[in-house]
């Protein structure tokens, strides 16, 4: 039987990252659960699988104009430092850029890569970072937002979508807020821009971009902004947003959405209360102590009861569902030119609801239920119990010998079927679900504990709705 | 992006560019980037060669969801288009899956190689199929990842097998005749080779990709000489992935993971660095004479870099935000009045040097 230490642990590994292998947990409890939270918020050689390789197998994904998504999967299904990509997919949901409008999966990229270098750092500085991104300067026009003429879209949307939420500031902000970035541009912002526009790849591909702030473009007059006033620049403003209640609790409100349980879509956030006050008031309470650094916040999280008591209250994104599936099986670890399979699995999740590096809007994903549809919930049923029941993949069958190695030939159903849950997660199943594979392994111990009834019982946990879960 | 080692302050303008006595100009750029399966323009070019009557050859990559691309074509110094031929990936005699490097032979039949499909292709200079192998080679078996070939002065083909980590030698019919070479990084041993070359007294080049450095071999496999070592200073190199010798005996390495190519000379001494100086093809020129409004704010635009953020100063980064500088310069070839062609496959074009 699973000990609570060991479900703990699992939990805080598919929270903080994508799921763990047996042999993984086992190294983790070893470590011990506070540790872990440790070692987690502070990762240092993650051991990915290196650059040179996957660019020498996939040249488009070096000079990347193919499909980047695929270059990011070999990050996320090698690393060992999981919360560092995590917290990159969090950002990357929540400061939504797409690939859609950029065509420049470069400066993407780039983009995701700060989220990773800077994500748990403090929120002044993710969002100076973050404004002077230039995947989101073409993103929301700041190019074009000049001193004499302002376009107050990304002025508009960090106030709402990337810090406070509606209903904190007047549109009277966001117009000082749109002065205060002007002169926050990319290098040649005119050319670049309209090689985005055009999707063009002439004369010689893609240049990725990079920023310049424009100090002729700048407006240097006085701003009345949430009720303060002075001649602010970019990094003062953000220096007042970062000290407002609101942006503390919207922070929160983000951040137990994407580690603890579903919460209502964002646009919701300003008529409905927090799923749980209490959670968001501890997690603001922690940005204001730690001088607004995300890490230290995440830190109280994870050490929290509420999060503990979380275990399988989250739908999986679908990034998590093929992740974490792909770490279990061990599959597309050294990369190889002649398969193109990963490229194919990272079009899956979008045909799941997620495609990576190309969000909706600017507004991101809605998770939680609304991943669910009849058409993706069929495509994250097939792709975890094809991968998951395939005993030529090296994690499955490391997993098969574990159940096989652990269970006796004359074992009873129901240790085997504890077995094959714990390999699996462990996880946490329903009487419903439990008798099902219980019925399963009692037709099947007729003939003993064979491979074949093994992965049979991996299939079927694979389907069941728990492991839609995390 | 996470370099595979630190690089400190990386900016191409401040690096010794030449400290030796033999200097390479830049002479010009041909090619530009085409989202065409067919036709002019390349799609991620992966090496050049050239047939006897001084036509280039320019193989196209490819990759991932988008082969259809994959292609040889052949163009004129003066940019002159005049054709292709293996288009399209398959398994088809003419046709490649994954294809590397290639190289001419003396009698003007040029050998392709093809690492997913770990087959040695032959063709006239026509671009008609002759014959393939490297499935059944005698005790052998298949190739493992054919990449680098190269031809021997007695007529014998070099075929570096990147995963076996060796040297084959064999007829021009696909007969095995010695092997040498083992994984490792040890005085001839290798670490995933790649590219290949053979010099005018017959001496045999690999560029031994992962363990940073250039070997050279007799003929018959002795080792002669190991010219590098990890690093981005002078005579050091970063996965060096092709090497070409001129006729005075320099040696020229595309310095791929520095993003860069080294001029040695013939006894491994650094000479001169070539970083990249790209100015309009014809072909880039011809296009940009029909969307002026990207001419014009091309024209506005300075996309020589000069500063860039310090976690970008590596040469993967300022490579891919430079136009003008070598991004991916994955092999290095020598026409007939030895001049150096420099393939960047993530630009899609040449760069020409002359000595």
């Amino acid at each position: 039987m699973t000990t609570d230490h060991r479900n703990q642990i699992a939990h805080l590994a598919r929270r903080a990252g994508f799921g763990a292998t047996p042999q993984e947990l086992d190294a983790y409890e070893a470590i011990g659960y506070e540790a872990l939270v440790e070692q987690f918020l502070n990762p240092t050689s993650p051991g990915n699988i290196p650059d040179d390789l996957i660019f020498r197998r996939h040249v488009d994904l070096h000079a990347m104009q193919g499909h980047n998504a695929a270059y990011w999967a070999y990050r996320l299904i090698s690393t060992q430092c999981p919360l560092e990509e995590k917290i990159a997919l969090f950002w990357h949901g929540v400061f939504a850029t797409g690939e859609n409008k950029l065509n420049n999966l470069g400066s993407l990229t780039n983009q995701i890569d700060t989220f990773r270098r800077c994500g748990m750092g403090r929120f002044d500085d993710i969002l100076v970072e973050l404004s002077r991104d230039p995947a989101m300067i073409i993103w929301l026009d700041n190019h074009t937002n000049h001193k004499d003429s302002i376009n107050e879209n990304y002025g508009r949307e960090i106030l709402e979508l990337f810090s406070m939420g509606v209903g904190n500031y007047t549109e009277d902000d966001i117009k000082e807020c749109a002065r205060a970035f002007t002169g926050w541009s990319v290098k040649n912002g005119e050319y670049m821009a309209m090689m985005a526009m055009k999707d063009s790849i002439w004369p010689y591909g893609r240049i990725f971009w990079h920023h310049e702030y424009r100090d002729d473009d700048h407006d240097t007059g006085e701003k009345q902004f949430l009720g303060q006033a002075g001649p602010f620049g970019g990094h003062e403003v953000i220096e007042i947003i970062c000290r407002q209640e609101a942006t503390a609790r919207f922070v929160a409100r983000h951040l137990y959405n994407f580690f603890v349980a579903d919460e209502v879509p964002v646009p919701q956030w300003s008529d409905t209360p927090p799923r749980d006050p209490d959670a968001i008031d501890q997690l603001a309470a922690a940005y204001f102590e730690s001088d607004h650094d995300i890490r230290s916040v995440l830190r109280v999280l994870f050490n929290s009861d509420f999060f503990k008591q979380s275990r399988f209250t989250r739908v999986k994104s679908p990034t998590e569902v093929v992740i974490g599936t792909l770490r279990r099986t061990g599959e597309y670890q050294v990369p190889d030119a002649a398969e193109i399979g990963i490229f194919n699995i990272m079009e899956e999740t979008g045909f799941m609801g997620q495609k990576l590096l190309d969000p909706p809007s600017v507004e991101g994903w809605h998770t939680g239920e609304e991943w669910i549809t009849s058409g993706s919930l069929v495509d994250r049923v097939n792709f975890a119990a094809q991968r998951m029941s395939d005993a030529s993949n090296p994690g499955i069958s490391d997993m098969v010998e574990r159940v096989t190695g652990t269970v006796q030939t004359d074992s009873d159903p129901d240790a085997l079927v504890d077995a094959a849950i714990d390999v699996m997660g462990p996880m946490d199943v329903d009487s419903d679900t439990r008798a099902l594979l219980v019925e399963l392994a009692v037709a099947g111990t007729r003939e003993g504990v064979t491979q074949e009834l093994v992965l049979d019982l991996f299939k079927l946990i694979a389907s069941s709705r728990e492991y839609q879960l995390c | 992006m996470v370099p595979n080692h630190t690089f400190t302050g990386y900016n191409p303008t401040k690096v010794q560019r030449k400290i030796g006595k033999h200097t390479m100009q830049y002479l010009k750029t041909i090619g530009f980037n085409s989202n065409q399966p067919i036709g002019r323009g390349f799609n991620y070019p992966y090496d050049t060669a050239f047939s006897a009557d001084g036509r280039i050859f320019v193989m196209n990559r490819m990759g991932g969801l988008n082969p259809r691309g994959i292609r040889i074509q052949i163009c004129t110094f003066d940019e002159d288009w005049l054709g292709e031929f293996s288009t399209g990936p398959g398994d088809g005699d003419d046709q490649f899956r994954v294809p590397v490097c290639m190289a001419f032979d003396a009698h003007d039949n040029l050998y392709v190689t093809d690492e997913a499909l770990n087959e040695v292709k032959v063709f006239d200079s026509q671009g008609n199929f002759l014959r393939k192998w490297g499935t059944d080679i005698d005790s052998y078996g298949s190739l493992a990842g054919p990449a680098g070939v190269a031809h021997g002065a007695d007529g014998s083909v070099f075929v570096v097998e990147q995963y076996a980590n060796r040297v084959h030698k064999l007829t021009p019919d696909g007969e095995s005749i010695a092997t040498w070479g083992e994984s490792g990084d040890g005085p001839g041993q290798f670490n995933l080779p790649w590219g290949a070359t053979v010099d005018a007294n017959g001496d045999l080049y690999i560029a031994d990709w992962r363990n940073d450095r250039i070997q050279k071999f007799t003929p018959d496999g002795e080792l002669i000489a190991a010219y590098g070592g990890p690093g981005d200073r002078n005579g050091e190199f970063h996965r060096p992935s092709s090497v070409a010798v001129t006729r005075d005996g320099l040696i020229c390495v595309a310095d791929w993971g520095n993003e860069r190519v080294q001029v040695l000379d013939s006894d491994g001494q650094f000479q001169q660095m070539l970083t990249g100086e790209a100015t309009l093809s014809k072909w880039a020129e011809e296009w940009l004479d029909v969307n002026q409004d990207e001419l014009g704010a091309r024209n506005r635009s300075d996309l020589a870099v000069k500063d860039l953020p310090r976690h970008l100063q590596t040469p993967f980064h300022t490579a891919s935000q430079t136009e003008p500088i070598f991004w991916g310069p994955v092999s290095v070839t020598l026409d007939a009045e030895d001049r150096l062609y420099i393939t960047e496959h993530s630009r899609h074009r040449i760069q020409i040097y002359e000595g």
